[in-house]
């Protein structure tokens, strides 16, 4: 089958933030030092290789930038400073886009200005939406918070929030289902059994709890950084979807609001952490950020922050208007940064990661299938 | 081709490739070519212009038509690509297209030099001179001796052949004995020649010479005068070993009580403090290392043990140094090099692991009159009784290794370390591996390269005989050695295999680049010649003058003007000694090269203008 080669795949690439690609004169140190970098997945030397060469759809098969986590070990050694972990990063920004089955990903990354003003847009409609019903069909007075009357029930927000995340997990799903596509069913050279999608099903979930792959990093920090991230985002998704209520109630519930406060507490911390090491540039993960990263991070500190300030506003000074108002601003933040953030721009790693994870275990069983003559039972033995 | 006072000509100065046109300021230099040529009395415009676009003749010609100009000089790095468009713009304009001459000058880093030189090339070009007849230097008498800086195997072929064709050389070398890098080496590549087989007999001849000086352990401190007289200060460091006395018998060696690494032996072995650098040094003698001597450094309070064995009484532990002067003509600078320090690359394990070697470790342990005798062994562990603590020594009798690693490009192509290709690393990498497949035939052996610069005459030929060697030649450098159970394990990308490799060896052969002498910077202050960007001694052109250097009389061979092989450098060796012996034999110092002002030029210029016009 011929390969078609797009000569300006790496000029595509640098909208994704990629630089220095065309420095790499292949050495293959990178790939030796990458801690993760092991047969059949070698990298990042041969994602540089692919760019330089313009393999578009090679490219678009591929798993491993999601089995790389920016150590950035590769790009410390690099002796022609082609910066391979940069472009891995950029390699998954591009990639979050061609799973895109809508297109809007492309957009928000390739322009920080349609990304901002998604975000807003989405966040004046939650602001008008929250405020209309609040008038209409809630309490009707931004004076109650909580209980009978109150201008947003908690009962009503409850509803609201499994419509966004069943939409949004719906349009992952099917960005998740062009993911398998382009790296596993489309591929020829991997043929995997259905018994092995059943069976190796639950290294998605373990993945996407642990991260443990992560860990194997020469500096375990970074890790434990994003764990705790997760674990508090985790915490405040159950919360939410599950006890958005118990947390309104009136008598306070305090096991409810222990895990509130820790979540909220672990989110400000790692967000914020983040947020200086981005400014200070100091490791090679935080040398480069791209305009979305940014936009991210922000947005996670303004949720968290009017989180709790809504929470403070209401249950220790009673302020129940300004709790009102913060509680929209909250939405207003929230609403958009998940709509714009899960399915379209870089939150939607929580799921490509996991899933990378459990599709390079298929491809590389299947692989060791093929090359082993115990697993070649269905074909006819030669001799 | 006369100027006569009265002619109109216009300077358009032409920008390099890429360089915009500074809204305020400019690039170095380029201010003050600017206002020179403003200030010369025929110039009547001078203007800028970028290398790209090419300008339309149209607009020139209205140009030249507005300012009534005579003649036009182009000036910049590359004035010719512009002519065409301004013949055709003169001839547009009535004016003679004959009139549009070049000045061709390079701006570099914008030094003083360099903006001399392009401000006398726009004063020629202006008044219509040729360059080359402008700056004919007046000539002088020229002192016929001749200076050798470095005694490695450049120093020894300059000094030779000039000594040879009857001039006399003065040879200064730093170290204790004649013969540099190349002494230490086995072989040489392609020809796998013994490289002592070729140099021993040089070095003797050097050492033997009527007319060659041998200073060992000299440097040069101070240089004074011009092209063709300089005086030179040299100070001759004690070798507290009267070299026409010491019959090189022993004695002493065996009675010093200090040993220290070996030198001569990149660290493989060791020496003591009174020692002879290896059999064949010249001058057959030995010394003292006074930094080691339990005597000198003790101020003469204790030791002193090697005086008393000395039968021919040739030692003097109080001797001083000395400081002398020599005049010569022509000084060649051939200082060559050291190589890139393998602890910089921390991931190879360099002094971690005792079996990772570099290149000149190997050279020394593979040679026959090496410490293993060229038994390639592995280090083993000893009890040093002395000084009680355990440590790693070449035994002869050690264990030989069953697989050998050799990684490619330490230290070289690598903006973290040294930029540059050394250029002779593939090729003594792959001599190394012809001689571990040469001597330890069941032994494996793998070569890490990331590109295989086999430029030179056979050297493909040779990297196609070692494939066929039973030589792994894996394209990819490996990116560390690792331990794994004991261990030494290599790790590397197999690029066109397309696969991971950890090959587990007992050896790992590090392929150091060259760099620059630690002293070269002193040594180029000293003699007021440049440096490149890396260190390097700057020649004073690439291609036409690639042993010359900014001030006439001096000159550079081998290593330390840029990294080559021992071919090249003999070559260039010689080609320096011509340079030198043409000034001497003809007596008189007509070099073109510089040292004139562009005043200077301007005047003669002037002057040979009135001539021509008079003709």
């Amino acid at each position: 089958m011929a390969v078609r080669a797009n000569p300006r795949l790496i000029d595509e690439l640098e909208l994704y933030g990629a630089e220095d690609v065309q420095k790499c004169y292949h050495c293959g140190n990178c790939s030796a030092v990458c801690p993760f970098s092991r047969e059949p997945f070698l990298f990042p030397r041969k994602s540089m290789r692919y760019l330089q060469m313009g393999l578009e759809e090679r490219l678009a098969g591929t798993l491993e930038p999601w089995l790389c986590y920016y150590c950035g070990e590769c790009s410390e050694q690099c002796p022609r400073e082609a910066e391979p972990g940069e472009t891995m990063m950029s390699i998954r920004r591009w990639l979050t886009a061609q799973y895109d089955v809508t297109g809007l990903s492309k957009l928000f990354y390739r322009s920080w200005r349609a990304e901002l003003a998604a975000v807003l847009l989405v966040a004046l409609l939650t602001g008008a939406g929250f405020l209309l019903f609040g008038l209409k069909y809630g309490g009707g007075s931004l004076g109650v918070y909580a209980g009978p009357g109150a201008f947003l029930p908690a009962s009503s927000v409850h509803v609201f929030d499994w419509i966004l995340g069943g939409t949004l997990a719906a349009l992952l799903a099917a960005n998740c289902a062009r993911m398998w596509w382009l790296t596993t069913g489309r591929d020829r050279r991997v043929r995997v059994p259905l018994l092995d999608y059943v069976t190796r099903a639950f290294l998605v979930p373990l993945h996407f709890v642990t991260q443990k792959r992560y860990r194997e990093c020469e500096s375990k920090r970074p890790w434990a950084v994003h764990f705790a991230l997760v674990a508090s985002y985790l915490t405040m998704l159950v919360l939410i979807m599950l006890f958005l209520e118990s947390l309104h109630a009136a008598p306070a519930n305090r096991l409810a609001h222990a895990f509130g406060y820790l979540a909220t507490a672990g989110l400000l911390g790692t967000t914020l952490y983040a947020l200086r090491g981005r400014w200070r540039r100091a490791t090679p993960l935080h040398r480069h950020s791209h305009e979305t990263d940014w936009v991210f991070l922000v947005l996670l500190v303004y949720v968290a922050a009017t989180g709790i300030l809504q929470h403070a506003l209401y249950r220790w000074f009673g302020l129940d208007t300004a709790a009102n108002v913060v509680y929209i601003a909250h939405l207003m933040g929230a609403v958009p940064m998940l709509a714009v953030e899960v399915p379209f721009s870089k939150w939607s790693h929580l799921a490509y990661r996991p899933l990378a994870m459990y599709f390079a275990d298929l491809h590389e069983r299947a692989l060791a299938r093929a090359a082993s003559p115990a697993g070649a039972q269905s074909v006819p033995a030669a001799a | 081709m006369s100027v006569a006072a009265s002619q109109r000509v216009g300077v358009f100065l032409i920008l390099d490739d890429g360089e915009r046109p500074p809204a305020r300021g400019g690039p170095p230099g380029l201010d003050l070519i600017r206002s020179y040529s403003s200030q010369l009395p025929e110039v009547v415009r001078v203007s800028t212009l970028p290398a790209t676009p090419r300008p339309d003749p149209l607009a020139l010609a209205s140009a030249i038509r507005r300012d009534t100009l005579e003649a036009v000089v182009l000036a910049g790095a590359n004035p010719g690509a512009l002519k065409p468009a301004f013949t055709r713009a003169m001839d547009l304009a009535g004016a003679d297209p004959a009139r549009v001459r070049l000045a061709r000058f390079r701006r570099g880093d914008g030094s003083d030099r360099a903006t001399e030189a392009a401000q006398a090339a726009v004063a020629c070009a202006v008044l219509g001179v040729p360059y080359h007849l402008a700056t004919i230097r007046e000539t002088r008498a020229v002192h016929a001796g001749t200076l050798v800086i470095g005694g490695g195997v450049a120093g020894i072929q300059a000094a030779l052949e000039i000594a040879d064709a009857g001039q006399r050389v003065v040879l200064v070398e730093k170290t204790g004995t004649l013969g540099g890098h190349m002494a230490m080496f086995d072989k040489t590549f392609p020809t796998l020649d013994c490289a002592a087989c070729i140099l021993t007999p040089k070095m003797v001849a050097v050492g033997q010479h009527e007319m060659i000086e041998v200073m060992t352990l000299s440097e040069v401190i101070g240089v004074d005068g011009t092209p063709g007289n300089y005086r030179v200060e040299i100070r001759n460091r004690a070798r507290r070993v009267d070299p026409a006395a010491c019959v090189a018998c022993h004695a002493c060696m065996e009675v010093c009580p200090t040993i220290v690494p070996s030198e001569f032996d990149a660290g493989i072995a060791t020496r003591k403090a009174i020692f002879m650098p290896f059999p064949q040094a010249v001058p057959n003698a030995y010394l003292i290392d006074a930094a080691s001597c339990v005597y000198v450094q003790t101020e003469g309070q204790r030791c002193g043990a090697c005086v008393k064995k000395c039968a021919k009484q040739a030692i003097d532990l109080d001797a001083e140094d000395e400081v002398v002067l020599r005049d010569v003509g022509n000084i060649i600078v051939a200082t060559g090099y050291e190589p890139f320090p393998a602890e910089q690359v921390e991931r190879y394990g360099f002094r971690r692991y005792p079996n990772v070697l570099t290149a000149l470790e190997f050279e020394r342990l593979t040679n026959a009159s090496g410490p293993t005798g060229g038994r390639i062994v592995m280090k083993t562990k000893r009890f040093n009784k002395r000084r009680k603590v355990e440590e790693w020594v070449c035994d002869p009798e050690g264990p030989q290794p069953a697989s050998v690693a050799i990684i490619h490009c330490v230290g070289s192509r690598d903006r973290n370390h040294n930029p540059y290709c050394s250029r002779v690393c593939c090729m003594y990498s792959l001599k190394f591996a012809h001689l571990v497949r040469e001597k330890l035939p069941d032994a494996r052996c793998y070569e890490f390269y990331i590109d295989m610069r086999a430029f030179g005459k056979g050297y493909e030929e040779f990297f196609e005989r070692i494939k066929e060697e039973g030589v792994a030649v894996v394209r990819g450098r490996s990116a560390k050695v690792i331990e794994k159970d004991g261990r030494m394990v290599v790790r590397g990308e197999d690029i066109l295999g397309d696969r991971m490799l950890e090959y587990p060896v007992d050896m790992v052969l590090l392929s150091v680049g060259l760099q620059p002498s630690p002293g070269s910077a002193d040594l180029a202050a000293l003699l007021g010649i440049g440096r490149d960007e890396h260190g390097f001694f700057r020649e004073l052109e690439y291609n036409a003058d690639p042993t010359g250097t900014e001030r006439g009389g001096i000159f550079v061979a081998g290593v330390c003007q840029g990294p080559k092989d021992i071919p090249d450098t003999v070559a260039q060796a010689a080609a320096v000694a011509a340079r030198a012996l043409r000034s001497v034999v003809s007596g008189i110092e007509r070099d073109s090269s510089g040292g004139l002002t562009a005043a200077q030029v301007e005047s003669r210029a002037r002057e040979l203008a009135t001539q021509l016009a008079a003709l």
